[in-house]
């Protein structure tokens, strides 16, 4: 059945986190017509139900109430809205953003190179929860401040990771034949270097997806991220946690939320650090 | 041997004070485009705009940037980190009563996921070639998924409120009084010879410490597996089989001793994350460390504590990486050459 599918795509892990990440980016995009409800729509006589199958549930609301009669389902759904743009816009400006840095650090090395790994020296030493709030203090609230923030905290995961492998691959003979045959700078980077470093680079960004979604919703945890109109998991973590003994089973959902959507990226980037990799064995990439 | 460490750490302990006083450039340049006046943040809400602008320049507000960063520096290097807006009291002291808690946190949670990461490599190596390793290896992606602020939530349903079995706010008990001392709870409890006050901290601590260690745990698993495995390819293994070495010694006296030093490498790097992850942690189980502090003070726009503490976690995690890079110096005589 695999052999329909391109080379890349052939691995459970891969197949599985596409179809977790597919699942969530439908309900990103079309989040109003799948919800059932309104997300910020409040019922204050029904505040706080539990899910269906509990007692005291209400079909109406599948998964139940937050505190302020809220339906979880919907808000998990519009939730996956934020989530999903935080991933892919902060993944891919920490990626362009770091990456550039280490193509130009491994390739010309020197001055620069140690100028730039020193920059990441600095960065690495800023825990990076503590750096994205210190940040999002000075930036302030908003889903672009949040998106700036992850890139700005997170481009040394790029950096760090590439440059070593840049460092490698410049050494190659190939690299030094481009060269030779009178290939500029940038011709040499773009056509020699980058397509030789490019499945370590989709490996990292799919793994920082799920980095930025869990970033995220520890900002809006402590409600450092968009504003509290619009539905995250991170707050609806932050609301329910405070009903725990009323309503344990409400805290879950927006847990499992986070949790899957990071497990997807997660499964998506090590299936595809295989099946990308052409040093990795045929057997070893099942 | 000495003669060639000694440079070497000196050398690295440099960067590291070259590495602080970038950072608390930075600290001060991203918390002074800030859209809030602190001057008119620490008057009561009558004050005048003439008493505020005399605030202003009471606190150096009106001089230039660099000048104000570097009357901050001299202050700060003479100990004093300015009074807190909202809790009205010295910063210094403030985080000198939170950082021991937070230490004390990181360490245990650190020894816990260092324990649960090697155990848990030494089983992925294993395991390695067998029907078993695909199921092993996923796992460790399921590990790797769940961060420690899941992993706390999860605890705190399963353990605090399903079963009830251990307490998840604080640091003691509400009715006993901590003891004077280092801050150190369990060090001061032990100190002072209450055993009952020491227990009640060390249970306090399990779910947080738990949910810090198995989040670090994964990627310990992962390097110590993958340098096993690079290991088993050189010739002195193969030697000390031909030698007719028991497996157990092998990896023991062989193998075990050279993989184990980019593991100790990583773990340097894994404490730095650990120590920032507690932030959160901390505010799940209302533990009051640091990291309450930090998001107190976030949610108060109180600079002169965002600064101090911002600029505590980067001491700290700069001293752990000196230490574990002097370390690995000492343990790895192929980097002392040159």
């Amino acid at each position: 059945m695999m052999q329909f599918l391109p080379p890349w795509m052939r691995s459970g892990r891969v197949i599985t986190g596409l179809v977790i990440v597919a699942i969530i980016a439908i309900c990103a995009l079309f989040a109003p017509q799948i919800a059932p409800q309104d997300p910020n729509e409040q019922d204050l006589v029904a505040t706080l139900l539990p899910p269906v199958w509990v007692s005291g549930g209400d079909a109406a609301h599948i998964l139940g109430t937050d505190s302020l009669g809220r339906d979880i389902l919907s808000r998990l759904i519009y939730g996956a809205r934020v989530a999903m743009l935080v991933a892919f816009f902060a993944s891919l400006g920490a990626m362009l953003l770091g990456s550039v840095l280490a193509y130009i650090a491994g390739y010309f090395g020197g001055r620069i190179d140690s100028i730039i790994s020193r920059a990441v020296d600095v960065w690495m030493s800023f825990p990076p929860v503590v750096l994205s709030l210190i940040l999002m203090v000075g930036l302030g609230v908003g889903l672009r401040n949040v998106i700036l923030a992850i890139i700005v905290v997170d481009w040394t995961r790029f950096c760090r990771v590439l440059r070593s492998e840049v460092m490698v691959v410049a050494r190659r003979d190939y690299v030094a034949a481009a060269r030779l045959v009178g290939f500029s700078h940038w011709r040499t980077i773009t056509r020699e270097i980058v397509p030789a470093t490019l499945p370590l680079l989709i490996t990292l960004v799919s793994l920082e997806m799920g980095i930025a979604v869990i970033v995220e919703a520890i900002l809006s945890f402590v409600g450092m991220s968009v504003s509290a109109q619009t539905p995250a998991w991170g707050q609806m973590i932050a609301d329910t946690r405070q009903f725990i003994y009323d309503n344990p089973w409400n805290l879950l959902f927006p847990i499992l939320a986070v949790f899957f959507a990071v497990f997807g990226f997660n499964m998506l980037g090590d299936g595809l650090r295989r099946t990308l990799d052409v040093r990795v064995t045929a057997t070893q990439r099942v | 041997m000495l003669a060639t460490i000694v440079p070497l750490i000196g050398r690295r302990l440099a960067i590291s004070i070259f590495i602080l006083l970038i950072v608390s450039m930075l600290l001060f340049l991203v918390l002074h485009v800030l859209p809030v006046d602190p001057a008119a943040m620490s008057m009561p809400p009558t004050a005048t705009l003439a008493e505020i602008e005399a605030k202003r320049v009471e606190m150096g507000l009106d001089k230039p940037l660099p000048q104000q960063y570097l009357i901050w520096l001299s202050q700060v290097v003479h100990g004093d980190f300015g009074t807190s807006i909202h809790f009205r009291r010295g910063v210094l002291g403030l985080v000198r009563d939170t950082l021991p808690a937070t230490i004390e946190l990181a360490v245990l949670a650190m020894i816990i996921a260092s324990v649960l990461g090697i155990i848990g490599g030494l089983v992925l190596f294993h395991v390695r070639g067998t029907h078993k390793e695909p199921v092993m290896d996923f796992g460790s992606i399921l590990l790797l998924s769940i961060p420690e602020f899941l992993w706390s939530l999860f605890f705190i349903l399963i353990f605090g409120v399903a079963l009830q079995a251990l307490p998840f706010t604080g640091r003691l008990d509400p009715d006993m009084r901590m003891p004077t001392g280092t801050g150190f709870l369990l060090f001061d409890a032990l100190a002072s010879g209450r055993l009952d006050i020491f227990w009640s901290a060390l249970e306090h601590m399990i779910l947080p410490c738990f949910a810090l260690g198995i989040a670090f745990s994964p990627t310990i698993m992962r390097v110590l597996r993958s340098s096993l495995i690079d290991v088993y390819q050189e010739d002195y293994i193969h030697l000390a089989r031909l030698r007719g070495l028991s497996e157990r010694r092998i990896l023991v006296r062989h193998a075990l001793k050279n993989a184990i030093l980019p593991t100790l490498s990583l773990m340097g790097v894994q404490f730095g994350f650990l120590f920032g992850g507690t932030l959160l942690v901390e505010v799940i189980f209302s533990y009051p460390g640091l990291g309450n502090l930090m998001v107190d003070a976030v949610r108060n726009a109180d600079l002169p504590i965002i600064q101090a503490v911002g600029l505590a976690y980067c001491l700290v995690v700069l001293i752990i990486n000196t230490v574990v890079d002097s370390l690995y110096l000492v343990l790895n005589p192929k980097l002392r050459l040159r």
